[in-house]
């Protein structure tokens, strides 16, 4: 397992393991829509806000940017899943990792670890 | 006034003014400093969708099966139907009249926040309306009949669309509940803010009552809200007041009022900005205090959002935070 990146936790301290999926439009979010069961998303900028209607079939969130008071942040609490904000990747290309298995863990204060699961 | 209502002189009715709306006038009477403005009620919406038959129009759209795919398609249908129909002479009046009034008031040039409040209060089911559409800086009548056409049109989104699917996937059976929402619309002359963000009277990350926690950033407040930037974070003790924790953000862009009117942009931040704390201790304390008084007013912690203008506080919106677990 390889640490990825690091962010600000602002949700459940649960740990999560799923398929990486990279969203930019709501595009996305409709090609995933029947098949967004058990995923982890990341998103890198604003607009993310189409993410709620397949929140509840996620068991992750994660951003490049943000903090605690943004609306991912906020809706990723009301449905209980696990959310990164702010995230630092030590890998440039996000679009790279979409499709890879990838873990979410806390360090039990304030910050969220992003794994790839070899 | 049958259609607008100032915020001052308002009651707060949840099916006449949304829950937005309906909160914002609570806090004009609790004595907090909130932006003027006026509601254009849900019964504006009422008589535009009977007078345009849109209603009809739109229950026949939505009557159809849909699958995500078609999502897109329906939404812009129906957003096209929208645009089409003309808003009622009647309520352009009232609007007139209640920005005359306004800008009598104000030899200055001023500019509004044109944003939605549905008539639903905050909750899970309905974070697609709860999801305030906010336009910014509008400066002309026009303007702000458009943008408040925008906000009635912004209930049929995409997402909303979406979200709908979603419950129906999961066997309820809320497929109309889209045209059974009413959608109030608030406009306020907008802060043209120096410092602005959210305060969670509870530290939300990690659940501790006797802690608040502190979003903030140069400019205004939508970058904090939908993840444009890393705004700064602070954590404050309640219990005596004192600053814990400050966390210095990366704001390398703030959001400022369009010089062409009718936006806002996102623009560099300097250099020695961005790396600066975007709140001092006693702006800090007045947060603070602002924290306190509406929780203890509202009797539940508040998720506020706030706006710095020439050293004067303004709040901008105070709602219950959803996702709290308190034993009551």
């Amino acid at each position: 397992m390889n640490k990825i990146g690091e962010g600000l936790s602002c949700s459940s301290k649960s740990e999560v393991d799923g398929e990486l999926v990279y969203i930019k439009t709501i595009e996305d979010v409709i090609n995933l829509f029947d098949s967004a069961s058990g995923k982890i998303c990341i998103v890198d900028d604003a607009g993310i806000t189409t993410l709620s209607p397949i929140l509840s079939e996620l068991v992750g969130t994660i951003c490049t940017t943000g903090s605690a008071g943004s609306h991912l942040a906020i809706v990723s609490r009301e449905f209980g899943i696990p959310c990164i904000m702010g995230i630092k990747l030590s890998i440039e290309d996000i679009a790279s990792l979409n499709g890879k298995r990838v873990k979410i863990t806390h360090d039990g204060k304030d910050n969220g670890i992003l794994y790839l699961i070899k | 006034m049958k259609y607008v209502e100032f915020l001052s002189e308002a009651k707060p009715l949840l099916n006449l003014f949304g829950g937005k709306g309906s909160n914002l006038i609570d806090l004009i009477r609790l004595g907090i400093n909130v932006p003027p403005g006026f509601i254009v009620s849900t019964n504006s919406y009422n008589k535009f969708l009977g007078d345009s038959h849109l209603r009809d129009q739109i229950n026949q759209i939505l009557s159809i099966e849909y699958t995500q795919k078609d999502v897109l398609n329906i939404s812009e249908k129906i957003k096209n139907l929208f645009q089409k129909s003309r808003i009622p002479q009647e309520i352009i009046y009232e609007i007139k009249d209640a920005l005359y009034e306004i800008w009598e008031r104000n030899p200055d040039k001023i500019s509004f926040s044109v944003r939605s409040s549905a008539n639903v209060e905050d909750s899970k089911e309905f974070s697609f309306a709860g999801q305030a559409e906010s336009y910014l800086n509008n400066q002309t009548l026009e303007e702000i009949l458009k943008s408040i056409k925008n906000c009635w049109i912004s209930l049929f989104s995409p997402q909303a669309l979406l979200y709908i699917l979603q419950m129906q996937k999961k066997k309820k059976n809320e497929k109309k509940i889209l045209i059974d929402l009413k959608m109030a619309v608030i406009v306020q002359q907008m802060v043209d803010s120096q410092i602005s963000g959210v305060l969670f009277t509870v530290n939300v990350l990690n659940n501790s009552l006797n802690q608040m926690l502190i979003n903030s950033t140069w400019g205004l407040g939508q970058t904090v809200t939908d993840s444009s930037i890393i705004p700064d974070l602070i954590i404050l003790n309640k219990d005596p007041f004192e600053i814990m924790k400050i966390i210095i953000g990366k704001k390398e862009k703030k959001s400022v009022p369009n010089p062409k009117g009718s936006s806002t942009i996102l623009v560099d931040n300097k250099p020695e900005l961005q790396n600066k704390c975007s709140l001092n201790e006693s702006e800090l304390y007045d947060l603070y205090n602002l924290g306190v008084k509406l929780e203890e007013y509202f009797n539940y912690p508040q998720d506020i959002e706030w706006a710095i203008k020439d050293n004067i506080l303004y709040t901008l919106q105070s709602r219950p935070i959803t996702s709290l677990k308190l034993n009551k």
